[in-house]
């Protein structure tokens, strides 16, 4: 039974990622086992090689055996794939934009002094424009896939899935109707956040030149430049994942307001999960390390500041992230506070 | 594709919709996979193995089968059974079928 011992292995290979994988194994070795007996013992021939082989053959290749095990082939599948496809488009344009952006100033503050270094520009430029459109839809598509695998089906309710009334049409627009370009801005903004810590956490430095012009990001910007200080700790970046999980519940939130167009129950219901969450973070932020680059170490340590001052500014600095934090999570839960009013309210209209 | 490939994928589909019933009409007694494909055959509906294994799998995710593991003649096998959900299921899906069949009935009288 060589074979069929190699013919399970196959097919498990390909449900590496399907739950119940050894019970799929043991159940297909079992079966074939079963219907080689048989066939032995109805031809009258042996449970031989070139019976197993017969066998195999019929009963199929196993990547197609494996894929009828796979209950959900989809990387990002028909129920999110719609919120997907808007916010694609928003991010896609948002990237474009920005991009085309940048390279203008890129134009004007390098100042070309010839054509061919215009051209040069605008093509480095124009790659860029492309290559960033290539890693948002890469970067949306994993967020979106990661959902898709680990996230609650039930969450995700397709319009046609929802009972629909045609009074509705009859209503007055309602104060929890959403206006379009909230949404819009919010994922743009959470796309934005999302690669810029993930992707490029090197934009997020403060650098600085030899006339001391301090520019947060591109360093390209600062003539001359000497060095520059991270922004953000490394305590920082180790919460990066529960951050990135924060920020992907932002963009299916928004994503669900610019499909329904208005504030609902379960839309509520997410958006008050998301804030509770948000004030978990902050308070990690705030129990730990200082998620502040700018320390009076770093700043004595880029030769721009004496110690004195720099012990100064940095101790305001590291003061200063403590009282934002403090304000963010009092800000938050005043929003929960609202959205827990507006929930009732709506409830009883 | 060709005409007769195409009728065959209808009529697989039109199968395909009674095979729940028919599994979970067949398992008052637990049966293994490969004896449950027998005996469907055996009532006269082929059912394929890569349709009826996902399916038996599924229905024990949603609750309307269970299974049990069994050592026989030195090999295992998954033994499955209609649950009690299964069995409140049931005969919502037999009044459904009946009512199916007579009105295709008069259709294609």
């Amino acid at each position: 039974m060589k074979l069929i011992d190699r013919y399970v292995a196959e097919v498990g290979k390909s449900l590496l990622l399907v739950k119940g994988r050894k019970d799929i194994e043991k159940e297909l070795r079992s079966t074939l086992e079963d219907m080689l007996e048989e066939r032995a013992r109805n031809s009258g021939k042996p449970a031989d090689e070139i019976a197993e082989m017969e066998l195999l053959r019929e009963y199929g290749a196993p990547s197609k055996v494996a894929a009828t095990y796979n209950p959900n082939p989809y990387l990002i599948g028909p129920r999110l794939f719609p919120i997907f496809t808007t916010i694609l488009k928003i991010v896609i344009g948002a990237v474009t934009l920005g991009m085309t952006i940048v390279a203008i100033i890129q134009i004007v503050s390098v100042s070309p002094a010839t054509i061919a270094e215009l051209f040069t520009i605008i093509g480095r430029g124009f790659m860029n424009i492309v290559s960033a459109c290539i890693a948002a839809f890469g970067n949306l598509a994993l967020i979106f896939a990661l959902i898709e695998r680990y996230a609650p089906v039930a969450e995700f309710k397709m319009d046609n899935e929802k009972e629909w009334d045609p009074a509705s049409l009859t209503k007055e627009p309602e104060p929890q109707d959403v206006k379009i370009w909230e949404p819009i801005i919010a994922i743009v903004l959470t796309f934005i956040a999302i690669s810029i810590v993930n992707f490029n956490p090197e934009w997020l430095r403060l650098n600085y030149g030899d006339n001391t012009i301090w520019f947060v990001g591109f360093g390209d910007f600062v003539k001359n430049q000497r060095g520059s200080i991270p922004l953000f700790s490394e305590a920082f970046f180790r919460w990066l994942p529960l951050l990135n999980i924060g920020w992907a519940a932002e963009i299916i939130l928004n994503g669900m307001l610019l499909r329904t167009g208005r504030w609902q129950a379960s839309t509520r219901l997410f958006s008050i999960v998301i804030k509770l969450f948000q004030i978990v973070v902050i308070s990690l932020f705030l129990s730990g390390p200082s998620i502040l680059g700018i320390t009076p170490e770093s700043l004595v340590a880029s030769g721009v500041f004496e110690a004195e001052s720099a012990q100064h500014i940095g101790g305001l600095a590291q003061q200063g992230i403590r009282f934002v934090l403090g304000i963010a999570i009092f800000g938050t839960v005043v929003d929960i506070v609202k959205t827990v009013y507006k929930l009732v309210t709506q409830k009883n209209a | 594709m060709t005409n007769i490939e195409s009728l065959e994928n209808v009529a697989l589909e039109l199968r395909r919709g009674v095979i729940v019933l028919a599994v979970l009409s067949q398992l008052g007694n637990e049966q293994y996979g490969y004896s449950l494909l027998k005996l469907l055959a055996d009532q006269g509906l082929e059912v394929d193995q890569g349709t009826l294994y996902p399916l038996l799998r599924r229905l024990e995710a949603q609750g309307y089968l269970q299974s049990v593991w069994k050592l026989e003649e030195a090999r295992p096998r998954r033994y499955y059974v209609i649950s009690a959900e299964g069995k409140k299921v049931l005969p919502k899906l037999k009044k459904e079928w009946a009512g199916i069949v007579s009105v295709m009935a008069k259709m294609l009288a």
